[in-house]
């Protein structure tokens, strides 16, 4: 009966758990492992003090600076474009889903890249500017040409969430305010918005995290002038094979991530905010 | 109604700034300039070569087959999984889930290294199996996350209906409830496989040698210049896949023909047309691309087995034809593996976690890996072509490796100035132009540690080897001063922004500046009076690699003079063969200040060398602060 | 008599190819209790929608106390709606959403909590502010539904077959709820249903409606004793609708035996439709009869016996408290004032028929 069919399902889950302890529970461990300890097998903190050296904390600082820019321009691009999709009607809702996945089919790594022949001093953009007599844009190897890459790459990732809470919630609902007398602007302030937080919880962690933690981006659209705590960690392991110092600073990254997590567990229990 | 233009708009602007990049691709695949900053008329060559490029195609399948397997696995895995932890309590279930989210609320940087570290602790050897493990891993949370909101949607009445009606458990869930969560479980397929083929992270930490996946390729490639079969092969996948979305929602849709009464005739049209849109087309692509798959899997295969040579080189630094020849002549199949800078690839030799066979390291770090213990000696008894080698290039390689044991030099070179003759005011001649405010961010830098330094010791006039504390700190100082002039800190793409008029000035390596003369006439390329570095880049064999014969024919393969002629002409860098030298066609370039100096440039120049770890560190120390002011 | 509140001019709305309301004119009296009336797709929903404001009509107006409301928005029109699906904010509490159109209206606080204790106190639904909607069983959303319209104290009040969620016992109960709120706070309620016995239960004026059109407007009484045409007849109560001929004035032939009635001016030997209740139908000897048949069929519903008579080639419905066991023969005797005369419709669709009383 009930029960018997519950425990053969569970068993169903067997083959992902034991999937996930080996390749996602124990090489996290494997950070912690190498970040607290030296190259003896010492246990110390000296790694994750790495992060408090005036260069790193100046790439964290500047990581985290750009990418709450980055979330919040897409938060505040993504937002309207959502309520707008919301209105056009059912029939082409999937569609328009898909307008928005259809990018990621070509390489992110060249389309970010290609942003470098848009904005460079002789590319595309200013060339057009140029014909209309307006002053050019220098904003290549900048940090502005990183926080554009930033929402570039990652807009989708903040619109496909909210979308899917927009379009869920009951028309009748949004018809039962206006009843009662609201106008556009209350609606929105005390029902849809309200309503949409768990979507946009989901889109702000899956838009921060990422943003936080690039270093392509950095790489390509900031000149290589331009150090995030991404950069750093990726040369430690890639440049200097210093797996030790890498994970400990990795350790503190974490922090933010399960500070997100946290946050959608709290917010969005439910998983309604997720994009499918 | 000026609120629905609006709104009009707004969605036309943000659909403009999501494509401009993808348009601007695709107007690139058409270029038939190599480089990216000119604009050189229309062409579909690239089309064309992009079917013939091995390495490409490999890639391409291998990023397919990944894609296709890792998304398959992992919607077997996520979908019994998301069954299963439905089926839990709700404590369990949210632990599950919490644990599920993991991957995909981390950061890639985090994952890609955390199971980097993984295979490395337990002795996997990465390569193709470890990506696809890795793909598996991050692509079943999404397949969990689609399948989960249609198993709570499902109504158990229907389940309780079959078994009512006899059904077994079994039998109940396959027809009944299984179809009722397909949606989830093919979005999260068509999901898992979308972010599969576009990772770029992950794959670059747990990847091996040899296999590329495309991203891998293209990141391989970005800092030198991207070659534009590349933009060819996006431009098809793009539209294929705009393509089949079209399609798709062209045919007549089902449920809406059931609502309305249709003749007779009307009604098969719809139906056949249905078919031939949803079933017919994406069945023949399919087929293509299985066919695609056959033919460039057969080719890779022809010569496979252990008769291998694993070569770990710098990018754009061999002519594929003369790999191809190798191949040919020897039946040696070569494993070709690209890195960028010395400090990239240093780690992976110490390490010993992928044994290469044939490395070419720059001359202090042949240095650096003989203290160490790294090379093996060379059998000169198997490299009867050394011969072609100048005696003047062997002495010069005697700074590094005094006995001449364990080096072949293979290419050398200056470093000096680009300048564009059009955007400076006068000839330069001096590293001071670098410090020049007037240039104010037309300034090029080489973004690494020793050459940056380099440069600013030779400029104050200390040795370029310099452990003197207070030199060092000096000439941080003045990097320091210079950064607001950069431009930008580049390796290889100094050769695309000076061609493409980008920025006055840039430090570059002797052979990238024949290229870029050849593609830009106003440039110009000088030895500063200071003196500069001059460097050699010699072939090596790691004491661990596992074809060490193999090695030593490839090695004595590229000593061939046809050999080192051919690789002139594709990388302009200059030759240590002689013989070689003397085939070169062109006087202009067989007698190039730029490509072979003479004595008297070469006075003030020095070789770089290895300083010791400790020194090392002083240099990268210094430099990080610098790049993070 | 009361005056005109609503009244609705040549109403038109069409989908696409779909005309919904085909030119209505209807108007709406202060404090009545106005339903609209009939089957799935007939447009009353939609009609008000319009009336709500959710909705434009393609041609037409749409006047409120005087003043043309036809394009105004709907949260500047003095009604408020109850919609079928209740629609609570499922973010807010109970006394939230009771306390919502107030709270936009700027009333004090002490103002709205006096107004939120005496709205649930007024469906019976006392100390349940601070909970939240989906805990709530379906009737208690539907009350709260209604209590946080009726605060806003409108003149008139819409509500979308409110009841239809409802089991049987609840809905009746609801049914002398809504009269009593009526009552007690003088609104007018434009109610819409397809259950005929709710609305006959409920209204003082049913708007019959079919494709866009409205068959007939009366009070329950009238459109229960005297539908205008068939499809009246027939989708209020039960009834026997016969193709009949109308002899002379007073005398109907109905399945070839003449039944004197009461209606005239319908002409001589025209083809008219017949209407007699179930009830109406008295089961005498055979003799006594105007009409001889058999009974068919016996079913005992507690209030009455249903019968089924065959005879003369129909098969009559009969409501009676006599109970006649299966295969008697029985005689069928209608009192004249009983038989109702229709005009036979000209088309499918029946006319629009537009009424000044």
């Amino acid at each position: 009966m009930k029960n018997k069919d519950r425990k053969i399902k569970r068993l169903f889950a067997g083959p992902y758990m034991i999937w996930s302890a080996g390749f996602i529970i124990i090489p996290l461990l494997m950070i912690f492992y190498y970040g607290l300890t030296d190259n003896d097998g010492h246990f110390t903190f000296n790694n994750i003090a790495r992060i408090t050296t005036p260069e790193n904390l100046k790439a964290l600082g500047l990581a985290l600076l750009l990418s709450i820019i980055s979330t919040a321009i897409c938060l505040i691009l993504a937002y309207p474009l959502c309520m707008i999709l919301t209105n056009l009607g059912v029939n082409q809702s999937s569609f328009i889903v898909l307008i928005f996945i259809l990018p990621m089919w070509m390489n992110s790594l060249l389309r970010t890249l290609a942003w470098q022949n848009l904005l460079e001093r002789n590319g595309i953009i200013n060339i057009i500017l140029d014909f209309l007599h307006l002053p050019p844009l220098e904003i290549i190897n900048t940090p502005y040409a990183i926080i554009l890459g930033m929402v570039y790459d990652f807009l989708p990732f903040m619109v496909l969430p909210i979308y899917n809470v927009l379009s869920k919630i009951d028309s009748d609902i949004i018809a039962a305010a206006r009843d009662l007398g609201a106008n556009s602007v209350q609606t929105f302030l005390r029902i849809i918005l309200p309503l949409s937080v768990p979507g946009i919880i989901s889109g702000v962690t899956m838009v921060f995290v990422p943003s936080l933690t690039t270093f392509v981006i950095s790489d390509l659209l900031g000149g290589s002038k331009i150090l995030l705590i991404g950069n750093v960690i990726e040369q430690e392991f890639k440049q200097g094979s210093n797996w030790h110092s890498g994970s400990g600073m990795s350790l503190v990254l974490m922090i933010f991530i399960i500070f997100s997590m946290a946050l959608i567990a709290k917010y969005d229990k439910e998983g309604e905010g997720t994009a499918f | 109604m000026i609120k629905k233009t609006l709104q009009r708009f707004y969605l036309i602007f943000i659909i403009i700034l999501l494509y401009a990049p993808i348009v601007t691709l695709m107007a690139l695949s058409f270029n038939s300039s190599k480089s990216r900053a000119k604009w050189g008329g229309f062409t579909s060559k690239w089309y064309v070569r992009l079917f013939q490029d091995d390495q490409i195609m490999t890639a391409l399948y291998t990023t397919l087959e990944i894609a296709l397997l890792s998304a398959l696995i992992a919607t077997i895995l996520g979908t019994a999984g998301a069954i299963g932890i439905h089926a839990f309590r709700r404590k369990y279930r949210t632990l599950m889930m919490g644990v599920t989210n993991i991957p995909m609320l981390n950061a890639d940087i985090v994952t890609g290294i955390s199971l980097m570290l993984l295979f490395i602790a337990f002795r996997f050897s990465l390569g193709f199996s470890t990506i696809l493990v890795a793909h598996i891993t991050f692509n079943i949370p999404y397949v969990i996350l689609s399948v989960m909101p249609r198993l709570k949607k499902t109504n158990i009445n229907t389940y309780e209906a079959a078994l009512d009606l006899g059904a077994s458990p079994l039998y109940a869930f396959f027809r009944v409830v299984f179809p009722d969560i397909l949606p989830g479980v093919s979005s999260g397929f068509l999901l898992a496989f979308t972010m599969s083929l576009d990772d770029f992270v992950i794959t670059h930490f747990t990847k091996g040698p040899g296999v590329d996946t495309l991203s891998t390729k293209i990141y391989s490639e970005v800092r030198k210049g991207i070659r534009p079969e590349i933009y060819a092969l996006s431009t098809i996948m793009f539209l294929s896949v705009l393509l089949l979305l079209i399609l798709v929602n062209i045919a007549p849709d089902e449920k809406e023909d059931r609502k309305r009464i249709l003749s007779a005739a009307t009604a098969r049209r719809h139906k056949i047309s249905r078919f031939l849109l949803r079933k017919v087309v994406p069945a023949m692509m399919v087929a293509i691309l299985t066919i695609g798959g056959i033919f460039y899997s057969t080719k890779m295969d022809s010569s496979s087995g252990d008769n291998q040579v694993i070569v770990y080189n710098w990018g754009e630094y061999i002519d594929p034809e003369a790999i191809e020849m190798f191949e040919e002549e020897t039946g040696i199949n070569v494993i070709y593996e690209e890195y960028e800078t010395n400090e990239i690839m240093y780690p992976k030799i110490q390490s010993g976690a992928i044994a290469y066979d044939v490395v070419c390291p720059s001359d202090y770090m042949v240095e650096r890996m003989i203290e160490n213990d790294l090379l093996a000696e060379i059998d000169f008894d198997n490299i009867p072509n050394l011969k072609n080698i100048g005696d003047i290039y062997m002495e010069q390689s005697r700074q590094f490796d005094p006995e001449n044991k364990y080096s072949v030099p293979y290419l050398w070179g200056t470093v000096g100035i680009l300048y564009n003759k059009k955007m400076v005011d006068e000839p330069i001649d001096s590293w001071s132009v670098l410090w020049d405010e007037k240039y104010k961010d037309s300034i090029l830098m080489q973004d690494s540690v020793r050459d940056a330094f380099g440069v600013t010791l030779k400029y104050l006039g200390y040795s370029l080897n310099s452990t003197d504390l207070d030199e060092l700190t000096a000439a941080q100082k003045l990097l320091i001063q210079q950064k607001p002039l950069v431009q930008a800190y580049v390796v290889d793409q100094v050769r695309d922004k000076m061609i493409g008029n980008e920025a006055a000035i840039g430090v570059i390596y002797s052979g990238e500046a024949i290229y870029t003369q050849l593609e830009n006439p106003d440039l110009e390329y000088v030895i500063p009076k200071e003196g500069s570095n001059i460097w050699i880049d010699s072939l090596v064999i790691p004491k661990n690699a596992k074809h060490k014969e193999n090695a030593e024919a490839f090695i004595d393969f590229v000593c061939r003079p046809d050999i080192a002629k051919m690789n002139f002409d594709f990388i302009t860098y200059s030759i240590p063969n002689e013989a070689g030298r003397k085939l070169i066609e062109e006087p202009e370039l067989r007698n190039s200040k730029i490509a072979f100096p003479d004595a008297k440039e070469l006075e003030r120049c020095e070789t770089f060398k290895f300083l010791g770890d400790e020194n090392d560190a002083v240099y990268n120390k210094l430099w990080r602060e610098v790049k993070s002011r | 008599m009361s005056n005109k509140l609503i009244d609705i001019v040549n109403v038109s709305k069409s989908y696409g190819e779909n005309l919904v309301l085909n030119n209505l004119n209807l108007y709406i009296r202060e404090n009545e209790f106005l339903t609209l009336l009939g089957p799935s797709g007939c447009g009353k929903t939609t009609l008000l929608r319009i009336l709500g404001g959710f909705e434009s009509p393609n041609t037409g107006e749409v006047i409120f106390d005087g003043k043309d409301i036809t394009e105004l928005a709907p949260n500047k029109r003095q009604l408020n709606t109850v919609f079928q699906k209740y629609a609570l904010f499922p973010n807010m509490t109970i006394a939230e959403n009771i306390a919502f159109g107030l709270k936009i209206k700027g009333k004090s606080k002490g103002y709205i909590e006096d107004k939120i204790r005496y709205a649930l106190k007024l469906v019976n639904l006392d100390g349940f502010e601070e909970r939240m909607p989906d805990s709530l069983s379906g009737g208690q959303q539907q009350r709260i539904a209604i209590a946080r319209a009726i605060v806003n104290e409108p003149k008139v009040l819409l509500l979308d077959e409110p009841l239809g969620a409802l089991d049987l016992k609840l809905r009746q109960d609801m049914q002398y709820e809504l009269i009593r709120l009526k009552n007690e706070l003088g609104i007018t309620f434009v109610y819409v249903t397809h259950d005929q016995e709710e609305a006959l239960t409920m209204s003082d004026t049913i708007v019959v409606m079919n494709q866009g059109n409205i068959q007939q407007i009366g009070t329950p009484e009238d459109i229960y004793n005297e539908p205008q045409n068939a499809f009246v007849a027939d989708f209020i109560g039960e009834s026997n609708i016969f193709s009949a001929i109308m002899v002379e004035d007073k005398l109907v032939k109905i399945q070839g035996v003449k039944f004197p009635c009461v209606d005239t001016g319908f002409g001589k030997n025209k083809p008219v439709d017949a209407v007699i209740r179930p009830e109406d139908v008295d089961l005498v000897k055979p003799k006594k009869g105007l009409m001889q048949g058999i009974v068919t069929s016996l079913i005992f519903k507690g209030v009455h016996y249903e019968m089924d008579v065959m005879a003369n080639g129909y098969e009559w419905l009969v409501h009676s408290t006599d109970m006649f066991p299966v295969g008697t023969e029985v005689g069928i005797k209608v009192d004249p004032f009983d038989i109702q005369i229709m005009k036979k419709p000209k088309s499918e669709d029946a006319e629009a028929v537009s009424i000044e009383e």
